[in-house]
């Protein structure tokens, strides 16, 4: 969105290169910057910015939005992803220990779900059912739909990081394959979501796939709404 | 509903109703929508039925302990603060709500309970005198660790150990996000116009008693005094929806050692206590001379009077051994 040159790298120890241990960061001269909001923070130091032109009630309001994202969608997906037993045993185990070989590809998956699973009851998920984790979503995903109405981004005529935040999850969820296709349907209830999500990926994507020097992997993953 | 429902808090304390903001988010809510609640302020979650604070004691569905789940019930008995606001302010709300847990709560939970110098001078020392002997002894430390677990697990280990970087990222976020708050209320009454709303209980319940705390090391605080309309919107809610909670008799009743008790809840605990301890001591008592034969009941003769006798039968017994 910002127009800036990218070249996508795909590794299996991208968590543990992090300087905070997560995913994703960006690796730029001798600096590396990690998550979303510091990434954001940094790009802006260096000039480049999509929220300058929204006033200070407007800042206010993307702010807790993509807080709101933060705070319901991404617990919902770990949650889906670690605390349910089906997904684990199905999809997540043998994704995430896919790279290593027996029997670290087990023990770093139960880690990571031991960890995952700690997280959840700190801020108290553990507790949830699915269903009203899948209910919480359904809210989430009602709020974005309200705030967008029928603009083409959150903030009318340009998008902002709110609109790259929201395409990222909902993406996801709309094109990763689960055991079930609840969490889609929830996001599909709302046309003018998957609409959105549409229109990023062609206006955003479909273009800069072929001048993409991606590994072929990352080709290879890239599924299409459109299919 | 036939019978109010009852709702058990922790007690009042710094000019407030309630110090936790858990606690005061339901009560303000309560007090928004009028709902008939009966309020029990204890000062140590074991009066509560579950366990846990806040807990709503209904009639149908037990007792049910967690905020958000107590404000759906609030609402779904009919006491909805959210009534007249339009589906984009419902979804403002969310979002608002979802700031404040992420951005502010956290660094609030850290200001009172892991930041040293506040948390030994000041929270701990509330906690230990309101909290009834024995209990005040251990349980702060024991909540003390429970939010240090989980700043720990939402932050990282990272974060902890690193109070420069804690400070400037951290904090900043939360500053950040009450000048957000600021603005966002600009000078209207409440966040949505002339009546308040569930996010206008949940704001207050979070910046109040970061307000009114007397904090030793009170950066965030200063940053939010700073920030003149949302002190005034506390203050005004304070003084419409809590006149004459407002400068507390719990405050005082613990330091006189909680004898009398500003709440009426405490004395049948206290003199049960009382007569408990005298009780057992009496038992102990008794036990000891049963045992020891300086007491015995024989049929006719009670007490030290037969003293003589079970001495007598003692040397009997050992002479014929």
């Amino acid at each position: 969105m910002c127009n800036l040159p990218v070249r996508v790298v795909c590794r299996a120890n991208a968590e543990y290169m992090s300087p905070s241990g997560k995913v994703p960061f960006i690796h730029v001269g001798n600096q590396v910057v990690s998550e979303l909001g510091p990434i954001v923070q940094f790009v802006k130091a260096k000039g480049h910015s999509l929220s300058d032109g929204l006033d200070e009630v407007q800042k206010a309001e993307m702010k807790a939005y993509m807080e709101l994202v933060n705070n319901m969608l991404l617990t919902a997906e770990l949650y889906l992803q670690w605390c349910d037993d089906v997904t684990v045993e199905e999809i997540t185990h043998p994704r995430y220990g896919s790279p290593y070989p027996w029997p670290l590809n087990r023990i770093l998956a139960y880690q990571k779900q031991w960890e995952i699973r700690r997280k959840m009851k700190a801020i108290g998920w553990a507790g949830k059912s699915l269903e009203q984790v899948l209910e919480d979503v359904d809210q989430c995903c009602q709020a974005l739909s309200q705030r967008l109405g029928t603009q083409p981004y959150f903030f009318n005529k340009q998008p902002t990081e709110l609109d790259a935040l929201v395409f990222g999850h909902l993406f996801t969820i709309l094109t990763t394959q689960l055991t079930t296709d609840e969490l889609s349907e929830k996001v599909k209830n709302y046309g003018n979501l998957t609409a959105f999500c549409r229109r990023i990926e062609q206006q955003y994507f479909e273009g800069h796939d072929k001048d993409n020097s991606g590994t072929a992997a990352a080709r290879s993953a890239k599924r299409s709404l459109l299919r | 509903m036939a019978a109010p429902m009852e709702l058990f808090c922790w007690a009042g304390g710094w000019g407030l109703p309630s110090v936790d903001p858990d606690c005061l988010a339901v009560l303000t809510y309560a007090r928004f929508t009028g709902a008939p609640l009966k309020v029990h302020r204890v000062s140590s979650p074991w009066r509560s039925p579950s366990g846990r604070l806040p807990a709503l004691k209904t009639r149908d569905e037990g007792t049910i302990s967690k905020t958000q789940q107590i404000i759906t019930h609030l609402r779904k008995q009919k006491y909805n603060a959210d009534y007249d606001l339009s589906a984009t302010q419902g979804a403002d709300t969310l979002a608002f709500v979802s700031l404040l847990e992420e951005k502010l709560l956290p660094v609030l939970i850290h200001t009172f309970w892991v930041d040293a110098k506040n948390y030994v001078e000041h929270t701990r020392k509330w906690y230990a005198e309101t909290i009834p002997f024995p209990l005040n002894f251990f349980l702060p430390n024991c909540m003390h660790k429970q939010h240090v677990e989980r700043l720990q697990l939402m932050w990282g280990d990272g974060y902890m150990e690193d109070e420069e970087k804690l400070e400037k990222e951290l904090y900043r976020d939360a500053r950040e996000c009450l000048t957000l708050l600021s603005q966002r209320l600009g000078s209207q009454k409440f966040f949505f116009g002339d009546s308040p709303a569930s996010l206008d209980a949940f704001v207050f319940s979070r910046l109040a008693p970061l307000l009114k705390a007397k904090l030793p090391n009170g950066k965030l605080q200063q940053h939010l005094k700073s920030l003149q309309n949302l002190c005034n919107y506390c203050t005004s809610i304070l003084s419409l929806y809590f006149p004459w909670d407002g400068g507390d008799p719990p405050t005082s009743a613990p330091r006189v050692g909680g004898a009398e008790g500003g709440d009426a809840e405490e004395d049948p605990h206290k003199r049960r206590n009382q007569l408990l301890s005298v009780l057992v001591g009496l038992a102990a008592m008794l036990g000891y001379a049963f045992l020891s034969g300086i007491v015995s009941i024989q049929r006719g003769a009670v007490g030290p009077a037969g003293r003589q006798p079970i001495a007598l039968e003692e040397e009997e017994e050992e002479e014929e051994e």
